[in-house]
């Protein structure tokens, strides 16, 4: 398929482009925890809060390990459709993402990305293995 | 020979599927993407819906010919006053002195709406008495038309007190509208249209300064004078009458109003099928790629009519 020498590529870089702004926001997540908190805040506000992001980023990171493994094996890399989403999915959510460090975004949006743009990737990417592994179908 | 192209027209290649496959999932989260992305994109960068905008107009101010003078002569409490309410005068018994009034309104250029108004007073005094402190209540009529249709009774309060005896003061400033809430784009509004100094009445409360100062400030669309520049000049020559003189110039004025709906619909439909341009021009390269390359699976309808042999 003609396709595939473009779609492969393109999914790679939207998944490092996606994982690159993950650990950014790793490392700057001060600005976005003080925009989730009211003017006068708590410590251990500040902290549980702190926490909450520190979860969700962590859960990506374990999320883009999987599909990372599903890509890199093979499993689902010649996979048209499961290529098409992974690509919409990580490109939105660099997108969003950058957005929201540089607009700094409250902590709640983060939920919406990482539910639309990290997990539903790696739900198909894990039904993907169960197909190839489990069900021994081909993986093209 | 047939060396430039003169004409071309696109021609389609369709994609045909049935309901219940990717393809269709696919469009039809491009197409949900596509016309609310534009959406959200216009109304979080701020200003999607007009909520107040502004315009300009020079109102129709007329003087009403209703004066109201309070001067303190001297620093016991003893005072001078006039006006022209009956009721008010005989009030006043001992303390009221008639001075000599001369108004004009101009209309400068000429287009029907008055420009400025001058007023000059002359309060007559013994030689002893001397002039500390003068309050002077102007009452104007102000009308608006050009958005709604604004009738109101507003009014001026000229004050000026000095520990020096004057002779003389010159105030000069323009009329400018204070508004607390936004006016509507359309309509009748003659929620002031009344008079602020009840003519009738033989009650000195109704004659209070505090009092009418305290009900006009109550509203949300009343008039003050900006810039006053109350020049006092002192020295004045024992026969000689305290002298008043007043400049109120009426400006274009800037006022603020709420639009209507379909000026916010307006307002809103620009900025949102400029953002959907861009969205959809995208959209489309992404689709084409998608469908001509048979990423997601469909029939192509062929371009030229197979014919069965």
């Amino acid at each position: 398929m003609s396709a595939v020498n473009s779609l492969v590529p393109a999914r790679f870089l939207t998944l490092t482009a996606h994982l690159v702004i993950v650990i950014t926001i790793f490392w700057s997540r001060d600005n976005n925890v003080r925009a989730c908190l009211p003017l006068d805040f708590s410590q251990e506000e500040y902290n549980s809060q702190d926490t909450q992001l520190v979860v969700a980023l962590s859960v990506t990171l374990g999320l883009f390990f999987i599909e990372l493994m599903g890509f890199f094996s093979g499993v689902s890399m010649f996979n048209s459709s499961q290529s098409l989403l992974s690509l919409a999915a990580h490109c939105s959510a660099s997108v969003c993402l950058s957005f929201f460090v540089f607009q700094q975004w409250e902590c709640w949006t983060y939920w919406f990305v990482f539910a639309f743009c990290s997990a539903l990737p790696a739900v198909v990417e894990i039904l993907l293995f169960i197909a190839v592994f489990g069900l021994k179908k081909k993986p093209l | 020979m047939a060396f430039y192209e003169v004409y071309a027209h696109p021609a389609l290649l369709r994609y045909r599927t049935t309901v219940c496959t990717k393809a269709t999932l696919f469009v039809v989260a491009v197409l949900c993407v596509t016309y609310t992305a534009p959406l959200l994109v216009a109304y979080r960068s701020h200003g999607f819906w007009l909520k107040r905008s502004s315009y300009e107009e020079q109102p129709r101010v007329r003087f009403q010919y209703q004066l109201l003078l309070i001067a303190a002569t001297s620093t016991n409490g003893d005072y001078v006053a006039w006006s022209t309410f009956s009721n008010f005068n005989s009030l006043q018994g001992n303390n009221l002195r008639i001075p000599s009034v001369s108004a004009r309104e101009e209309d400068q250029n000429q287009d029907g709406k008055l420009d400025r108004l001058n007023l000059q007073l002359e309060l007559p005094l013994r030689p002893e008495e001397q002039i500390y402190s003068v309050q002077l209540l102007v009452t104007f009529s102000y009308q608006l038309f050009r958005m709604s249709t604004v009738v109101m009774q507003s009014l001026l309060l000229l004050q000026y007190s000095s520990s020096v005896p004057g002779s003389q003061l010159f105030i000069s400033g323009d009329l400018r509208l204070h508004q607390r809430e936004p006016l509507l784009h359309r309509g009748l509004d003659t929620r002031y249209n009344v008079s602020l100094i009840n003519a009738n009445s033989p009650f000195s409360s109704s004659y209070d300064l505090a009092q009418i100062i305290e009900m006009y400030q109550e509203r949300n669309l009343t008039t003050v004078l900006s810039s006053p520049n109350p020049v006092w000049t002192i020295g004045r020559a024992a026969a000689a009458p305290f002298q008043l003189k007043a400049v109120i110039r009426y400006p274009v004025e800037v006022i603020s109003y709420q639009p209507g709906f379909w000026e916010m619909v307006k307002f809103a439909w620009v900025q949102y099928v400029s953002v959907l341009l861009i969205f959809l021009w995208v959209f489309q390269r992404v689709q084409t790629f998608v469908f001509q390359n048979q990423v997601l699976p469909t029939v192509s309808v062929p371009l030229l009519k197979q014919h069965c042999a």
